[in-house]
């Protein structure tokens, strides 16, 4: 019997160094990581590999992580994919907003690599 | 943009007798003449009337130009507050953005190494790795609290009023510290003597107000000591008391205390924006904060916000 491929992880934020510590960190744990830089980028990439999670951050070029989060939400293809949102921003309201738009979880930057790795687990349950 | 010192409704007064006064003393010069027949201008009648005439519509004139002046000066003022706010935001946004991505990468990162996913890691580097993991914290500490610290002072607009039990947020604010409370060996000892005591407050930001009173106690209470968080009602008050048993506070350092950047005890961690966020917080309650101390034996922090649940409503 063939072996069960590991999760796939969509990692879509625009700072280099953060995903690649996310990658680092998710492969550590056995996942698979794709990542993208950009909101467009993100979408393509998301509805191409149709990943097990995917992380998302609000700040990004190329249309913003409320469209990405939208478009996910919007699309047959992508709306069962849970969605990490990720974000440096200050509204107080950010976190009802984006778990209304239908985000699975959401951690603040700079969040500790552990209660990523907890949210990941949780939500791949 | 024009730099607006003088206060443009000094001058309304002015305009206000110049378009009211003049007119109404003309009135009362016709009036006195109609009724009482007496003309101190004795002469062509034609001429006094025309004269009248033009004095009133002078001061018309002339206060209607300084209140249109006024109402410039409100405007660019207006303006002006406006671009105040943007830049205040900007400012927010590009240091949550500019500051808290680099920051989360050099966690993310230092973290990974010294977990050992990228190579081997031996205990010198890893002491190494360590010293900077709390270099970053001290950072993004400092971030947060200047952050919070902005968003308190640019008011009390984003307030989330509730009708908040304290015994629960407190209780909670205290199992949230307990882990760090044990790893000291401090005890941290609850008094709730109304368990039911409720003020109208923002929970977010009470919570924050208590939670920093208990991390001050704990940092600064030696091996086992204890911190005792009480709550109790006090006539239209409630009052929250944090009292620690650490070093105490020297009475010229008491005035200080709640100053921003102000650490006084440079060997602990801290930013020295704990304590001016707290009392920040109780003040947009309409609360006041104060302090008791002495040197050896321990300090009391006493938070009192009003019971009265229109008090804290603006």
């Amino acid at each position: 019997m063939p072996e069960k491929a590991p999760p796939k992880i969509l990692v879509i934020d625009d700072t280099k160094e953060l995903v690649l510590g996310l990658a680092t960190l998710l492969k550590a744990q056995g996942y698979q990581v794709v990542a993208a830089y950009d909101a467009l980028f993100g979408v393509s990439l998301a509805h191409k590999e149709k990943p097990d999670l995917i992380i998302l951050d609000i700040g990004l070029p190329a249309g913003g992580g409320f469209y990405v989060l939208r478009n996910l939400k919007d699309s047959v293809q992508t709306l069962d994919i849970p969605v990490l949102v990720l974000t440096a921003q200050q509204e107080t309201d950010l976190e009802a907003k984006v778990k209304q738009m239908g985000a699975a979880a959401y951690l603040h930057k700079p969040f500790a690599p552990e209660s990523l790795l907890v949210q990941v687990k949780e939500i791949l349950k | 943009m024009q730099e607006l010192k003088e206060n443009p409704y000094k001058k309304f007064n002015l305009a206000f007798a110049l378009m009211v006064i003049v007119p109404f003393l003309v009135f009362l010069y016709l009036l006195t003449n109609k009724l009482f027949d007496f003309n101190i201008l004795v002469g062509n009648i034609g001429f006094i009337l025309f004269l009248t005439l033009f004095l009133s519509l002078c001061g018309f004139y002339i206060g209607f130009t300084i209140l249109k002046n006024i109402f410039d000066k409100i405007l660019i003022y207006a303006a002006q507050a406006k671009h105040s706010d943007q830049l205040k935001s900007t400012f927010v946004a590009t240091v949550s953005h500019e500051l808290k991505n680099p920051l989360a990468s050099i966690k993310i990162n230092i973290y990974n190494i010294f977990a050992g996913f990228i190579g081997q890691v031996n205990i010198e580097q890893k002491n190494v790795l360590g010293l900077c993991q709390s270099i970053v914290e001290r950072m993004i500490n400092l971030v947060n609290g200047l952050l919070d610290l902005h968003k308190i002072e640019a008011g009390v607009a984003d307030m989330q009023r509730n009708e908040l039990n304290l015994a629960e947020i407190s209780g909670r604010q205290v199992n949230e510290l307990q882990v760090l409370a044990d790893k000291k060996n401090v005890r941290i000892i609850k008094e709730f003597l109304d368990e039911g005591l409720s003020v109208w407050g923002d929970e977010g930001k009470l919570s924050r107000a208590i939670i920093n009173l208990l991390d001050n106690g704990i940092k600064f209470t030696p091996e086992n000591g204890a911190v005792t968080l009480k709550i109790y009602p006090d006539d239209q008050f409630a009052k929250i008391e944090c009292s620690d048993t650490g070093p105490g506070i020297p009475d010229d350092k008491i005035g200080l205390l709640f100053n921003k950047f102000e650490r006084l005890n440079a060997a602990k961690e801290g930013t020295g924006l704990g304590l001016a966020i707290t009392k920040d917080i109780v003040e947009m309650h309409r609360g006041r904060i104060s302090v008791e101390s002495q040197v050896g034996k321990g300090s009391k922090f006493i938070i009192i916000l009003p019971r009265d649940l229109r008090a804290t409503q603006r």
